[in-house]
């Protein structure tokens, strides 16, 4: 249950300040590590800020929804949740010029298959990828220990779902007064979608969200469920009725500030992002190809089919066409 | 490898037949069924029937080990051992001890292969004639060992023996005093002049006194009567050198009962309907009813809308709060920055 889970103890935040100082800190440890010798301005000019990292991770979180909804087999909304949950929580903690977003959205896509039970085969999984699958295989592989280091091993994550699916019963059930609540479902998940862009989900609990879904889709459509709330759901706690009326506003509020954001202003700061990137972990980088050569040389076998052979021609031809997993 | 050899080298196809049959094994490490000793011996010939050497009927054992060899490495090893029973306080270095058992080792390996039988008989001999007596010491020694053992073991079981016999004589108490007091109410009734209710009453009375006292007195009597060790002067008791090296056993405390107490889980919102009453509530009409399959394996409606309910309904009281790391530990380096700046 989310009250007694670990997404409830170690991954919420307090509002969405509190989200932005976590990114704030997570940006300047990466600047201060790298910029050490520069003054602000050339910082400035070199680093993305917080801002900028921000509009980056909308973006590849629009990137993760294209990437899923054309997968085959067709993923579940919940498989979706999960994946953009993690994405979200890895670059709470991290930079987003530490590490390339492209990898780690591709492995938390595998991974949030692999937790929330959607069977998916390696093969399958990089069939839907373009490029070279062998190396995505690799890419994957490497970056899902990472993963989960960095999600400090908490994988289970409570999506709205399942709550939206509970109060439309109890609706059903309890309110007969509002008839077919299953007209509002378009509005509720237009609104689940576009709640996963903001940080709502790090700050509120998924039945709160689930429950400002139907609230919005309710007063789009010109309806009025207020009477199932305060009489059948809260009716015996009034107090906490205000504060759930104040958290599914700010949530409302999120979601219509949410903005797509500029092809354009995204092109530039992909192009920023090259220059200033760890090149330790981007694959494209000579740092990195070095890096694997020799693990490759200090290793003696590779027989489970995870790495490929050690063969440095091979490699070599690997890693030269590497740069077609940008077409994600 | 099932059964011990399988086969009897004289009578070979008996094994076969009788899984149950057990191989004897003789001095000379060969082994032989029962039925073919018998056979053997009935004939009064004494000869092992592979190597030819002499034996005797009570020359013959029951097989422990699978192979014989092994067997009869032990039968000599126990004969050797009983004559070479020096031990580690005997010799002065550990050197001279190491190569003692070295010694000894290599004698018996001799005997069991059958390498220069005649050297070492004649060494084995020698060293009877130097060592007598220290073997003789030794002998004794370590026989008192197992007396000791054998007095502890004795001394366990009449332990036990008076704990059993003191039960016992506890109930007949009991019985005797229960079928007394009825007789002595009988008889008041019948001979005393006094009001019936109120001999009754008393009756009553004393029989619960008594049910009181019972406890207590059995403690006091004591468990069963403990085989001193000691004289009253403190002198040891036998001849135990070291005290028995036995600890009191801890005494058993009564822990409290366990209690069932049914777990109780905080929904942080409001409690959603007990999956018990969900059918009434008619909550089912409001969800997809279980195909035949599901149903065979197990699944009922009531489980997932359950579940959704309890999903919805957990976390609606939800106040935002600050569980991060991170967030702890930024607020902690801003007030840095501040300061630096």
């Amino acid at each position: 249950m989310f009250a007694t889970s670990t997404q409830r103890s170690f991954w919420m935040f307090k509002d969405e300040n509190d989200v932005s100082n976590a990114r704030l800190s997570a940006n300047i440890k990466y600047i201060s590590s790298r910029g050490r010798n520069m003054t602000a301005e050339e910082r400035e000019l070199q680093f993305l800020n917080v801002t900028e990292e921000k509009i980056l991770i909308m973006s590849y979180e629009y990137q993760l929804r294209d990437f899923c909804r054309k997968f085959l087999p067709p993923m579940p909304r919940y498989v979706i949740g999960t994946a953009l949950h993690y994405l979200k929580r890895f670059y709470v903690n991290n930079s987003v010029m530490d590490y390339p977003p492209k990898e780690i959205l591709v492995t938390c896509v595998y991974l949030a298959c692999k937790v929330e039970e959607f069977n998916v085969s390696m093969d399958q999984f990089v069939g839907n990828l373009k490029g070279d699958r062998e190396k995505a295989a690799s890419i994957i592989l490497n970056n899902e220990l990472l993963l989960m280091q960095q999600l400090d091993y908490q994988l289970t994550v409570h999506n709205p779902f399942r709550p939206l699916e509970g109060l439309m019963i109890d609706m059903k059930t309890r309110f007969p007064t509002f008839s077919d609540p299953e007209r509002l479902r378009s509005g509720i998940d237009e609104f689940l979608e576009q709640v996963f862009y903001t940080d709502a989900i790090l700050i509120y609990s998924p039945s709160q969200i689930s429950l400002a879904a139907i609230i919005h889709s309710a007063s789009t459509s010109k309806e009025n469920v207020d009477e199932y709330i305060t009489k059948i759901l809260f009716s015996e706690d009034q107090k906490r009725l205000l504060n759930l009326i104040e958290a599914v506003k700010k949530i409302r509020v999120m979601v219509r500030n949410v903005q797509t954001p500029h092809r354009d202003v995204i092109k530039a700061l992909e192009k920023k992002l090259q220059l200033c990137c760890n090149t330790d972990n981007n694959s494209e980088s000579p740092a990195f190809k070095k890096r694997m050569k020799q693990s490759f040389d200090d290793e003696e076998s590779f027989e489970d089919g995870q790495y490929p052979s050690a063969d440095s021609d091979q490699v070599r031809s690997m890693l030269m066409g590497m740069s077609e997993m940008g077409k994600i | 490898m099932d059964g011990n050899d399988q086969t009897c080298p004289k009578c070979k196809t008996t094994k076969y037949r009788n899984p149950a049959m057990i191989l004897m094994v003789n001095a000379c490490g060969h082994a032989l069924c029962e039925s073919c000793v018998e056979l053997l011996f009935a004939k009064g010939s004494g000869a092992c029937p592979e190597c030819k050497c002499p034996l005797r009927r009570n020359n013959f054992r029951i097989q422990l080990f699978e192979d014989p060899a092994v067997d009869k490495e032990v039968d000599i090893r126990k004969r050797i051992l009983k004559e070479f029973n020096k031990r580690q306080e005997d010799f002065s270095t550990l050197r001279e001890y190491n190569d003692y058992l070295e010694e000894v080792e290599n004698i018996i390996f001799n005997l069991v292969f059958d390498v220069d039988s005649t050297n070492t008989n004649k060494m084995i001999d020698n060293y009877k004639k130097e060592n007598k007596d220290i073997t003789m010491k030794n002998r004794n020694r370590q026989s008192q060992e197992e007396i000791e053992l054998e007095e502890l073991l004795e001394a366990e079981k009449a332990q036990q023996s008076e704990k059993a016999n003191s039960y016992v004589n506890a109930e007949l108490e009991e019985k005797k005093q229960k079928h007394k007091a009825r007789e002595k109410l009988i008889d008041e009734l019948m001979f005393s002049d006094a009001d019936a209710k109120s001999i009754v009453a008393s009756h009553v009375q004393a029989t619960a006194a008594l049910a009181k006292e019972q406890p207590k007195a059995a403690a006091q009597a004591g468990g069963p009567v403990v085989k001193s060790s000691k004289f009253s002067s403190g002198i040891q008791i036998g001849l135990r050198q070291n005290t028995s090296s036995f600890l009191p056993i801890p005494k058993q405390q009564d822990l409290p009962l366990f209690h069932y107490s049914a777990p109780v889980f905080d929904y942080n919102g409001p409690s959603p309907p007990a999956i018990e009453v969900l059918g009434k509530l008619k909550y089912f009409a409001n969800i997809r009813a279980a195909n035949a399959t599901e149903r065979a394996g197990g699944y009922t409606e009531a489980l997932s809308c359950c579940r959704a309910l309890q999903e919805a309904m957990g976390g609606l009281f939800y106040i935002p709060q600050s569980g991060h790391k991170t967030a702890v530990a930024a607020s902690a380096e801003e007030t840095d920055d501040m300061e630096t700046a």
